[in-house]
């Protein structure tokens, strides 16, 4: 190929280059892989919601938990903690409100009705530093309670919720043995 | 060869990008899309796919890897789109997106050294060739160049870019560039001639 032909032949190649089309379809649809990768990430709005009120509960419960036996530094009276229902994750359904899918034990509410009729009588015999500070450990308990309560009707396959929820009837109910013990006590000294 | 080459017409180079697209609703698209829109942002990829997907196609003269470039190349425009001011036409910004894609992955990827036994999947595929036999056996031509070669051939004698401008994209001097395009059609006439023959 002398230099003539050279020339022609890049002409003639830049020519045709030229002419081959700019675009190609695709065999595919490749917008799909590309919307969801373009696509924000889910906003687990539910989740925060919930985790605050679960982190909001653990730090009330932890406090009135640990006042309150801080305070109540006192021997279990021998009585064994009313049974509460479950295996596993998984409360059995049997009756109270528990969250939304599941019920506390009939032997546990029974106990808990018990001393909570009888908390009043208790109370009154306590002195009033030692009841205002029970009562007060008791509402942060039962407000713990409450809000766990709704952050399971969001969430009611949550574990850590059940889990929180559940301790905090256990300290609900192990306050409330514990005032029923030292008004006991505090009775029979005064009988004496 | 002078047979296969006469349906060209000499002397035809576009030195200015080709690629503009619609600008006047590419512009409104693109606002849209800057502001999170993602069906704006599909119209703009329904409008510049083809386009896109050929570049990336000849680029790397494989199928699967020019529908990867292409993905990566939409999904890079939709996370810098902020730095899209409009300077340019939406397709010329794009296509240079494109580019960067494809060198990018380039580096990255191993694939490359296997681009020859995968050229079938080009040649083979309806939608990569012209509509003339020419044109086919060009395209073919090409995918058989050396990566280096390849690319300058690609941006320069099919996309129009000018020598500084391809040099840019490819991160070679000019000077280069055109030594590569020389090289690029010496051996595109062998290989043109040797299929005459």
């Amino acid at each position: 190929m002398n230099n003539g032909d050279e020339n022609r032949f890049d002409d003639e190649l830049t020519g045709l280059a030229a002419k081959l089309p700019d675009g190609v379809s695709p065999g595919r649809d490749l917008w799909p892989e590309i919307a969801e990768a373009i696509a924000p990430p889910a906003k687990h709005g539910g989740m925060l919601w919930t985790s605050g009120w679960a982190q909001a509960a653990a730090i009330v419960l932890l406090v009135a938990g640990s006042s309150g036996v801080t305070y109540f530094a006192v021997k279990d009276d021998g009585r064994a903690a009313p049974e509460i229902i479950y295996s596993g994750n998984v409360f059995e359904a049997v009756s109270g409100d528990f969250g939304q899918q599941y019920t506390l034990g009939n032997e546990y509410l029974d106990a808990r009705s018990e001393l909570a009729g009888g908390l009043e009588t208790k109370l009154s015999s306590l002195s009033p530093e030692t009841r205002q500070a029970v009562v007060k450990n008791l509402n942060s308990i039962r407000v713990a309670i409450q809000d766990l309560n709704r952050a399971l009707e969001v969430e009611p396959d949550n574990a850590l919720l059940q889990e929180l929820l559940l301790s905090t009837y256990h300290d609900e109910m192990s306050l409330m043995r514990k005032v029923d013990g030292i008004a006991n006590s505090a009775m029979r000294r005064d009988d004496i | 060869m002078e047979g296969l080459l006469a349906v060209g017409r000499p002397g035809i180079v576009r030195e200015a990008a080709p690629v503009t697209g619609q600008i006047g609703g590419d512009a409104a698209l693109v606002a849209r899309a800057q502001r999170a829109d993602s069906g704006a942002f599909e119209s703009l990829y329904r409008a510049h796919v083809d386009k896109i997907y050929g570049l990336c196609l000849r680029m790397t003269g494989n199928v699967a890897e020019a529908e990867d470039c292409t993905q990566d190349a939409f999904i890079q425009a939709w996370n810098k789109l902020d730095k899209f001011r409009g300077e340019s036409a939406f397709g010329t910004w794009m296509h240079r997106v494109a580019v960067n894609t494809v060198l990018g992955r380039m580096r990255k990827s191993k694939r490359e050294h296997d681009r020859v036994q995968a050229v079938s999947d080009v040649v083979d595929a309806p939608e990569s060739i012209g509509d003339s036999s020419s044109l086919r056996e060009l395209e073919e031509a090409m995918n058989k160049l050396p990566r280096g070669a390849r690319h300058v051939f690609v941006l320069h004698a099919v996309y129009g870019y000018s020598h500084d401008e391809t040099g840019g994209m490819l991160g070679i001097a000019a000077g280069t560039s055109k030594a590569q395009l020389h090289r690029a059609k010496r051996l595109l006439a062998q290989q043109l001639k040797t299929d005459e023959d």
